[in-house]
């Protein structure tokens, strides 16, 4: 090939075209050079086999007679000897070292008669001799194994020509003992190191200094309760599930457990004494497992989990608990975990380890105590309640923490604080943790693990209580619900907890603020709820509604129709209780969170009806909602997508102004405190969500078709809007001022209120931001990403993304589907966003970028004010369409943005902000806009090409920080083309650069420069912080970022 | 001309006999043939006798005559073996040097004699070299023209022993294979001319 490059260079070089050159070099090639041949192969090859290479005896035949000597005679009779090189398509024929041969016998040829290669034409060979061929010479004989193998035993004839039958080799009686019969026979496992050591030392003197906890080697783990401790169990559990949730994972364990031994797998021979007793074998410890008749997944996890809880694999899980309610634990697993059957097993597994940690310790106390509480009111459910909640939990732990995360970052003081009262105790939400400690405190025990269990079981417990409760009245959708509920729920708690360490401290002070008021809310709206939920959760469920915040009441509201129902009903108790506005947004945004997280969860028709339920409800809302107070409760809704990722949703729940704080911490924040909440609170939360949500849905959008551009429209207008969403509102007022400040002026605040943010808070916003996004995403199918996410591992965030996407994927097209069908309304809003989706195609075409942007605008001013808070969308919700729409792309763009930093998982969630979002777009005007949120399913759909592409993070960051730019460009600035082409430009690179370090390399370099451009913008800042979450997500420099942003 | 027509192939393993327009006589087994190319392999005895040995003969049809078939196959014929493309084209380089070294020698001017004992002791051992029209042999050996037994000088030891019986077997063999090869080459004339 180099050479005839070479050469086809040359040629160029002359006159000839590119082709032609190369063509006639290749042609050259074969002609002058015996290597050419291969060369000209090159050319051929194209074509596939061509010629003599299309005849497989010939091929054989002359490719074994490679390297032998032969004489060759051409027509004129001359004879020509040399070595055997190679032959062409043509049968041309190559030989090297030859030389003309002469008559004369046994006369060597001299040096300067030998040619180094010649080339013979086919058409000149008259006959090739080829002498003392050993035609077996290259035969691949694979290795000198496989002379023993029973095909190969089996295939020596040795003259007989039929098949040999093989027979099983018998040693004979004589081997009785140390014979290599023995060997099959010993039970035993070989010998036992203590044997081993014991051996040594009496026949040799050699005393072993080993240690089996190999101190020497590695330290103990220190177990503690701490939130770091439990956070990182919690990811490790994570990234375990992750890990052994893998196909990969799977399948080479499969291949190291496979009972059957080398031989019986490939003998040909069939021994009926095979069936060895292994029993005394070594036995993996997934296979050990196994044969308890786990599944892989579980029975891995469990196995080793279990193990040390108890000894069976059904025993360990309902063993290690106590739950005799295994089977029912599976169930619900499988139900939550209907997405994806490995991850509900990981899930399992995990929840296992939690409940096998929590075993240990505290955890079966927390168990315990909600088993008991489930039992207390229903027995049977108690059981599959503490079961399917130890399993829920763990399943929810893997969801969970995404959840978590996703609450932490939206509503994480509220979650945060039922999760971190249980295991750091949050500091804000003491009325919150108060309850949450209730149940805390037997979880609290547990790992970082158990904390989400705890949540998870609060919220399973709940579940389950609801269940209970239900499964009286509907048995299989508390089972499934419940677990799914609980699963969720848990997720969000874990983020929070992650969030609301910072969260919290940073906030606690103002969150008591409003906590105090909220958490009154609260238990209150718990105890209406446990009202509503007739005999569901008691005590439990209470605290744990109170410490699971928005998402146990929404819970226990939608309890009443169904566990979704419950939550719903909750929601109804928290708008209640939370009167005001910010409540009411609060209640609304959790309920809206844990609807979606529930229908998410649940994705089955509990969900559904939940989420029909909760939309009716925040129709209902809706419709008083033009008012502030409406709006909040509509903002409730909307926050139901983005509440979710919030999780803080329920945690405002419990203590609304918690919630708030935590949940729009960041719009309370700002509010409150502009200058310094502003910055962190805004940027975190609603804008870099809702910009980046925007930016992402559009980047997602455009990305599958031409990336570049529509996302750029998209993007300003999504920015814009979030942006000042995000900043301005507090939470009540700021949806009406958001809606209000729809206008351009409010994205002039929020980017520049962006801008600032994005600069200090990067790691903490980043981590919030992702937190609420992943919460909402979560509530979909990106549960299971969110905890990836709240554990905030960037590291697991790439893991995630690359395992999750396609799980998380099914589930969010579930949600939508679930949540259009929910409300027929929102299934319009869904068929409006989808005409919204072509619209901000259309957007990144020039004219139609301007088009869009004033409509965007609007939407964006009042999105703003919900993109401020992930709860807040519910609040926006109320407000009319354009604050709906604004909200919708707000969570949209929050949703992107997290998903952006996500990356796969956030992709995910993306969509499902995206979906919402675009809903919001369309039905913008809408009261139902909140709803349109939901249409996200539809937008998923786009979405999913940018969730198919991995390497999306560094595009969608660059997309979305085009699209930022160009937004800012385009409606303000410039013309939008030329702004379109800068980020064309800039884009391109990034999405070439799928991998995600080249790709973020790209796009940090295109954002730097757009940000140089554009830094000025608002936008820009908003897009530097998108880009600094994505970095911070996958990990990146804070530092490049700062560059980047000072640039 | 009784080339084959378009719609006549051999089958593989069928025996085939033809003769070439250079008046040879070429029979042997099918092994493969190129319609396209007109190129037919066969494979035959070994020439020199060896019994894991075969020849193998490319033959134009195109310049052949008289192509008949002499029996047909009689069964399938063994699917092809993979091949180790390394070993062969590793042979190929090899082979390749020994002719390119012997010709260096022959055009040193050494005997005919004295090239084949060269190439025969290289068979047993690598660490032979020329040296004018010298052969040295693990630089310990000197084999000088006309390369008899009685030539072979050096320390005496196992090795000067070992290289005579070498070189001892050497002649006996060359001896052995002139007289084979005269009455091969008096049959195959014998035959080509019968034949023809």
């Amino acid at each position: 090939m180099s050479m005839k490059q070479a050469g086809g260079n040359r040629k160029p070089g002359g006159i000839n075209s590119g082709a032609a050159a190369a063509s006639g070099a290749a042609g050259f090639g074969r002609q002058s050079l015996g290597r050419g041949r291969n060369s000209a192969k090159v050319p051929s090859a194209a074509v596939a086999f061509s010629g003599v290479y299309a005849n497989m005896q010939m091929v054989h035949v002359l490719t074994s007679v490679v390297g032998n000597k032969c004489e060759l005679k051409v027509k004129n009779g001359v004879i020509y000897e040399g070595v055997f090189k190679t032959y062409g398509p043509e049968c041309d024929l190559v030989l090297d070292a030859a030389h003309r041969k002469s008559p004369e016998p046994s006369v060597g040829p001299r040096r300067e008669d030998i040619i180094e290669s010649i080339i013979f034409k086919s058409s000149d060979v008259v006959v090739v001799h080829f002498k003392d061929v050993d035609l077996n010479y290259a035969k691949k004989v694979s290795s000198e194994q496989d002379n023993f193998t029973d095909n190969a035993v089996s295939s020596r004839l040795n003259g007989e020509h039929k098949e040999k039958d093989l027979e099983p080799w018998d040693g004979g009686e004589q081997h009785a003992s140390g014979s290599l019969e023995s060997l099959d026979n010993d039970l035993s496992n070989g010998w036992d190191p203590d044997d081993m050591f014991k051996y040594n030392e009496e026949t040799y003197g050699v005393k072993s200094t080993y240690d089996s906890s190999l101190s020497s080697y590695t330290v103990p783990l220190e177990r503690d309760n701490s939130e770091e401790f439990l956070k990182r169990e919690a990811r490790a559990a994570q990234l375990a599930e992750e890990i052994e949730g893998s196909a990969s994972y799977k399948a080479r364990v499969a291949l190291e457990n496979d009972e059957r031994s080398e031989e019986e797998k490939y003998t040909a021979v069939v021994r009926d004494s095979h069936t060895l007793n292994r029993e005394n074998k070594y036995i993996p410890p997934g296979q050990r497992n196994r044969e308890a008749g786990m599944s892989w997944g579980a029975g891995r996890q469990n196995s080793p989990r279990l193990v040390q809880c108890s000894p069976g694999p059904p025993a360990p899980r309902a063993g290690p608990h106590d739950y005799g309610t295994i089977p029912g634990v599976d169930q619900r697993v499988v139900n939550g975990g209907p997405p994806r059957m490995s991850p509900k097993s990981q899930r399992t597994p995990r929840t296992h380890r939690v409940a096998s940690c929590r075993g240990g310790g505290p955890s079966g106390a927390d168990f315990m105590s909600q088993g008991a509480s489930g039992e207390v009111t229903a027995p049977p459910p108690a059981r599959s309640s503490p079961s399917g909640g130890t399993w829920s939990s763990v399943v929810s732990g893997a969801h969970r923490p995404r959840s978590p995360r996703q609450n932490s970052m939206g509503g994480a003081p509220p979650v945060p604080s039922s999760l971190s009262s249980p295991q750091a105790g949050t500091v804000p939400v003491d009325s919150m943790t108060t309850p949450t400690s209730a149940t805390s405190p037997t979880s609290a025990s547990p790992s970082p693990n158990l904390a989400e269990a705890k949540e998870s079981r609060i919220q399973e417990t709940r579940q389950n209580s609801p269940s209970a409760n239900k499964e009286n009245v509907k048995p299989m959708e508390s089972s499934s619900g419940i677990s799914r509920l609980a699963s969720k729920g848990p997720p969000s708690m874990t983020p929070d907890h992650r969030k609301q360490l910072d969260n919290l401290k940073k906030f606690s002070v103002d969150f008591r603020l409003q906590s105090s008021s909220n958490p009154d809310p609260v238990f209150e709206t718990m105890v209406s709820k446990a009202p509503r939920d007739p005999g569901e959760k008691p005590k439990e469920q209470a605290t744990d509604k109170s410490t699971t915040d928005a998402t146990e009441s929404s819970i226990c509201d939608e309890v009443p129709v169904t566990l979704v129902a419950t939550a719903a009903g909750s929601k109804p108790s928290t708008p209640s209780p939370s009167p005001s506005s910010a409540f009411g947004t609060v209640s609304e945004q959790k309920r809206g969170p844990d609807v979606t997280s529930q229908g998410v969860q649940t994705s089955s028709p509990a969900v559904t009806s939940t989420l029909k339920l909760d939309k009716d409800d925040k129709e209902d809302k809706k419709d008083p909602v033009p008012e502030s107070v409406r709006k909040s409760t509509l903002n409730p809704n909307a926050k139901e997508f983005n509440p979710r990722p919030f999780c803080s949703p329920p945690k405002p729940a419990t203590t609304p102004t918690l919630p708030r704080p935590q949940g729009q911490p960041s719009p309370s924040i700002v509010v409150q405190q502009p200058a310094v909440y502003g910055q962190h609170v805004c940027f975190p939360q609603m804008y870099p969500l809702t910009p980046v949500s925007p930016g992402v849905q559009k980047s997602i959008i455009w990305k599958s078709p031409a990336m570049y551009h529509v996302p750029v429209p998209h993007m300003t207008l999504s920015q814009s809007k979030p942006y000042r969403t995000g900043k301005v509102p507090n939470m009540p007022q700021q949806r009406p001022d958001q809606h209000h400040q729809p206008g351009t002026s409010t994205m002039m605040h929020p980017n520049t209120a962006a801008g600032p943010h994005i600069v200090a808070p990067n790691p903490a916003y980043s981590t919030q931001y992702f937190t609420c996004s992943p919460q909402q995403f979560a509530s979909q199918p990106l549960v299971q990403q969110m905890p990836h996410y709240q554990s905030q591992a960037q590291h697991v965030f790439s893991p995630v993304m690359q395992g999750s996407p396609r799980m998380i994927t099914p589930p969010t097209h579930g949600q939508p589907s679930l949540v259009s069908s929910s409300t027929t309304q929102y299934g319009e809003q869904t068929h409006t966003m989808y005409v919204s989706a072509p619209i901000h195609q259309q957007y990144p075409h020039p004219s139609a970028t301007l088009h869009h942007h004033p409509q965007h605008p609007q939407p964006s001013a009042t999105p703003t004010g919900q993109a401020q808070q992930g709860t807040q969308h519910g609040g926006s919700h109320p407000a009319p369409s354009p604050v709906q729409h604004s909200q919708h792309q707000a969570a949209a763009a929050a949703a992107a943005a997290q998903a952006l930093h996500l990356g796969n998982p956030s992709q995910q969630q993306m969509y499902s902000a995206l979906a919402p979002t675009p809903p919001s777009m369309t039905p913008g005007p809408n009261p139902q806009s909140p709803q349109a949120s939901f249409p996200s399913a539809q937008q998923a759909v786009y979405i999913h090409p940018s969730q198919v592409q991995h390497g999306y993070n560094p595009n969608h960051m660059a997309h979305v920080q085009q699209a930022h730019m160009q937004s800012g460009m385009v409606p303000t600035h410039h013309g939008t083309p030329s702004h379109p082409v800068m980020l064309m430009a800039a884009q391109p690179p990034a999405g070439p650069q799928p991998p995600m370090p080249q790709g973020t390399l790209n796009p940090i370099p295109v954002s730097s420069t757009t940000h140089f451009s554009y830094m000025a913008h608002p936008q820009c800042k908003l897009l530097v912080f998108l880009l600094l979450n994505i970095y911070e997500s996958k990990g990146f420099n804070f530092e490049q970022l700062m560059i980047c942003c000072a640039r | 001309m009784a080339a084959p027509g378009p719609g006549e192939y051999f089958s593989v393993g069928s025996s085939v006999s033809c003769l070439t327009c250079l008046g040879q006589r070429l029979q042997g087994e099918v092994v493969a043939f190129d319609y396209q190319t007109k190129m037919l392999t066969l494979k035959c005895a070994s020439s020199s006798g060896k019994p894991n040995l075969s020849d193998v003969i490319l033959v134009n049809l195109a310049y052949v005559s008289e192509v008949e078939i002499i029996n047909d196959r009689t069964e399938t014929p063994p699917p092809l073996a993979s091949l180790n493309v390394g070993k062969l084209a590793s042979r190929a380089r090899t082979e390749k040097e020994d002719k390119l070294s012997q010709a260096y020698a022959i055009s040193a001017g050494v005997s005919v004699e004295g090239q084949q004992l060269f190439q025969t002791i290289h068979k047993t051992i690598k660490d032979c070299k020329w040296q004018e029209k010298n052969i040295i042999v693990m630089d310990d050996v000197v084999i000088s023209p006309p390369y008899q037994v009685e030539n072979c000088k050096g320390k005496e030891g196992s090795a000067l022993s070992h290289i005579r019986k070498i070189v001892e077997k050497h002649f006996k063999d060359v001896e052995s294979q002139k007289s084979m090869q005269r009455s091969q080459a008096q049959q195959t004339q014998k035959d080509s001319s019968l034949s023809s």
